[in-house]
């Protein structure tokens, strides 16, 4: 008796009944996790641990088959045949078949449904007018062969279609789940998706809102045997001291992100687990160009992009590991070579003689300065960037600026409406690694061309580009045009973003990657 | 008595109405909409998601739409967390409020009347500057400031207590209740010494030492009533203030409470969330009042309702 007690207090002491669980920070908490109304980030984080389409991601980041075994293109690339892994099944043990996905994607883009991000399904054949309810749904460009295969029909050449195979707007639907399209009558009467079934690595136990989302290894997933961690444990944390805190006090495993503030420090004390890498992200000033001053004054613009120092404003000013920028697609994708906008590729203090002189051309002075309006949405990040760009503005060009703070629903509604707006906080986060997710924002028909910028030009090149069936000629179609956009100036990058994490030492399987997604199916932790 | 009670609850729902009124008017008329975010919706899909919060009927229709949920009970479906109604949101965060809140307020109450009894019982010597003087510190520090300071202390360096997050277990409670009940207990303990020093001048407080009884029994049986009054008025609303949560000590605890709901949803023009906080917090507040009153009539012989 006595024995057995010690050799329990024993096995304790050496850890081995340690439950194998996984503490992870998550952000804010997440706004769904109904596959089609999930828009932030955090909830597509989880909604890829729970459940996975006929793409998914690698540890590095890179689509890899998941409910696929592969994908065959036809039809001058518009025509997808895919044949799915066989014997799959939900975490209920119910079959996992072709007419899963039509069922998802049919109620993907049902008007009902409202799904924000259905846009992205536009390529697909129907998917738009179904969207804005000019045709029946079913005619959408996707259909069941049999069982195992997928027929999926595009408008037109998708070079990221394997990412959007990999996005969880794409994700099968089981019958279960679907409480039918076009059920309108309440918004209380939609589908449920909490309750599953679910088909990724693990499956949602227990969502309790603001505290924690509790993630169990599905036992039926097709690759369980992969599969190290029994437990994953999402915390919602919004505010990142609050998650260093508990990062600190070794109640988090990883962080979602870190207090931009708290950089240096970070760097000093946790070294080896701080992990900072390039995100698909730049950020902008974007300018309005539907009025004047900025309307129709090119040199002006141009005067005001190469007056900021962006080494000075990354490096002393925000100094949380941004990295500077004169261009709108980040670095890292692939074979895409980065343009710089006229009069970048000088040093600092020649641009800014540049600028001095194009201000002047623009027909302002010293006597007669520049009277702008900054706006930006109230954060002690963007306050900082304000305050050093409009100083060096006024020191380099003697521009006077009024920084205008705004509460954030207040911020994008003026933002979108364009009427008020002068220079504003802009940036963007690329949905997929592709240049065409940043360049589209300004093609003139955009919704989220903030500036109103309307070239002829660039949006030839970007409609030449969508047509090209050669990658290497997309790209340079694509770099002409981003070449053209930057020398209009109707936006100043200034720093790409990079993501930030606290990635305990004993976790392992972590792989810093560009979209900063990191499946929890990859990760194991080392037992203490 | 009864006929007085039936008569302030008969009040409570105009009140509660005109609260409902102005509160639904009021979120309607800030700029910004609950789908308005960094990515403009497409105007169809915009479209589509008013008719399905039935955002694009005439704003009055919307009122009496609401008007006819809340005789239900029914909040409606919270805009921002869509997976939930808001009557879930507030059944899963209420019971997390209401433990803190209330035990916070419980060992305010408790600290608060010893420390201002005792204070007043030694008016003007040092115990009584002492003790007013942390009274005031406390009432003068903010809990940002406190909170963060005793989680590096307990939890990171000491590691003797949960920085943060949730468990229905007492590690978990100790910091916030602490950080909560800090100024109430400095607020109770001045108000409480203040009246105390009140009624120990009064006339029956000098009959009853006349009659030759203990200090302590002069206290206990004479003069604790009466001096309780203005504290128990000051707990009514702190208490309904106190069990719906703090937004700070939510955010600084990462505790899922409903506190950080009133300013999440207001930023977020979470409309079904804001109202649904808003009236519940409004129908507390009315519930304690009431309470109050009645603890106030059995406290003080002197007030008669009619």
């Amino acid at each position: 008796m006595r024995l057995s007690f010690l050799v329990i207090l024993l096995l304790l002491s050496f850890g081995v009944f340690a439950d194998e669980k996984l503490v992870r920070g998550l952000g804010p908490e997440p706004d769904s996790l109904d596959i089609h109304l999930a828009q932030g980030v955090s909830a597509l984080n989880v909604l890829r641990d729970i459940r996975e389409g006929l793409m998914t991601l690698s540890a590095a980041g890179q689509p890899i088959n998941g409910v696929a075994e592969s994908i065959g293109m036809q039809a001058d690339d518009r025509l997808a045949i895919v044949h799915l892994k066989h014997d799959l099944s939900w975490s209920d043990g119910s079959p996992l078949r072709a007419a899963d996905f039509v069922r998802g994607w049919q109620r993907a883009v049902t008007p009902a449904t409202a799904a924000a991000n259905a846009v992205l399904l536009d390529p697909v054949v129907n998917a738009l007018a179904i969207r804005q309810g000019k045709q029946a749904i079913d005619s959408l460009g996707i259909r069941a062969l049999d069982e195992y295969t997928l027929e999926i029909r595009l408008n037109r050449k998708l070079p990221w279609l394997n990412w959007l195979l990999a996005h969880p707007l794409t994700y099968p639907l089981a019958e279960k789940a679907d409480a039918g399209i076009n059920t309108n009558t309440s918004a209380n009467a939609k589908v449920d998706q909490r309750n599953g079934p679910f088909n990724g690595a693990y499956t949602l136990a227990s969502w309790t809102p603001n505290d924690r989302l509790v993630l169990l290894r599905n036992p039926h997933f097709h690759s369980r045997e992969t599969v190290a961690l029994e437990r994953i444990e999402y915390i919602p944390i919004p505010n990142p001291n609050t998650e260093l805190n508990r990062f600190r006090a070794g109640e988090l495993h990883m962080t979602e992100t870190i207090p931009p503030a708290r950089f240096d420090w970070l760097k000093e004390n946790y070294a080896n687990e701080l992990k900072v890498y390039p995100y698909l992200g730049t950020f902008f000033l974007g300018l309005n160009l539907r009025q004047p001053p900025l309307a129709g004054n090119t040199n002006l613009r141009r005067a005001l992009l190469l007056a900021i120092d962006r080494d000075k404003l990354t490096a002393l000013v925000l100094a949380a590991g941004e990295k500077p920028a004169f261009s709108l697609v980040p670095p890292g994708l692939g074979e895409y070579q980065q343009q710089y906008p006229g009069g970048a590729g000088q040093q600092q203090a020649a641009r800014e003689k540049t600028a001095a002189a194009l201000y002047r051309q623009a027909g302002y002075s010293k006597e007669n300065p520049l009277h702008l309006e900054l706006r930006i949405n109230s954060s002690s990040t963007h306050r900082r960037m304000a305050l050093a760009v409009s100083a060096m503005w006024k020191q380099n060009l003697g521009v006077v600026t009024r920084i205008v703070h705004e509460e954030w629903k207040v911020f994008v509604n003026n933002r979108s409406q364009a009427v008020i707006t002068e220079v504003f906080r802009g940036g963007w986060i690329g949905d997929f690694p592709d240049p065409v997710t940043f360049l589209s924002l300004f093609i003139s028909d955009n919704v989220q061309n903030w500036s109103g910028y309307e070239s002829l030009r660039f949006n030839n090149l970007m409609a030449l580009a969508e047509d090209q069936s050669n990658p290497q000629q997309r790209l340079q179609l694509l770099q002409q045009a981003e070449k053209q956009l930057l020398d209009d100036v109707p936006m100043i990058p200034l720093y790409y973003y990079v993501s930030r994490h606290l990635v305990d030492q004993r976790v392992s399987g972590y792989s810093d990657n560009t979209l900063d997604i990191h499946l929890s199916r990859y990760l194991d932790l080392e037992q203490r | 008595m009864l006929n007085y009670s039936l008569r302030r609850l008969a009040w409570a729902f105009p009140t509660l109405l005109l609260l409902i009124t102005v509160a639904f008017f009021m979120i309607r008329v800030a700029p910004g909409g609950p789908f308005d975010s960094e990515k403009n919706l497409p105007p169809e899909i915009q479209q589509n998601l008013n008719a399905k919060y039935h955002l694009d009927e005439p704003l009055v229709q919307q009122y009496f739409r609401y008007l006819g949920q809340i005789l239900r009970f029914d909040f409606g479906p919270s805009f921002q967390y869509r997976d939930w109604t808001v009557n879930q949101l507030i059944a899963r965060g209420f019971p997390v409020s209401l433990s803190i809140g209330a035990l916070a307020m419980l060992l305010s109450f408790t600290l608060g009347v010893g420390i201002g009894t005792m204070a007043a019982l030694r008016q003007n010597n040092v115990l009584d500057h002492g003790l007013m003087g942390f009274a005031m510190l406390g009432i003068s520090i903010p809990n940002f400031v406190i909170a963060p300071l005793l989680i590096l202390v307990i939890s990171v360096y000491w590691g003797w207590l949960p920085s943060g997050g949730w468990e229905w277990n007492w590690r978990n409670m100790v910091l916030p209740v602490i950080t909560l009940a800090m100024p109430i207990t400095a607020y109770i303990a001045r108000l409480m010494r203040g009246s105390m020093i009140e009624v120990l001048h009064s006339d029956f407080i000098r009959t009853a030492r006349a009659k030759g009884l203990s200090e302590f029994t002069v206290i206990r049986r004479h003069a604790m009533k009466p001096a309780l009054l203005p504290v128990i008025s000051f707990m009514g609303p702190a208490l309904a203030g106190l069990i719906t949560g703090s937004v700070v000590i939510e955010k600084i605890f990462a505790i899922p409470g409903i506190g950080s709901f009133f300013v999440q949803g207001a930023m977020n023009r979470d409309y079904t969330l804001v109202m649904g906080v808003v009236i519940f917090y409004g129908a507390l507040i009315i519930l304690f009042n009431f309470l109050v009153d009645l603890i106030y009539a059995w406290l003080n012989p002197r007030i008669h309702y009619k």
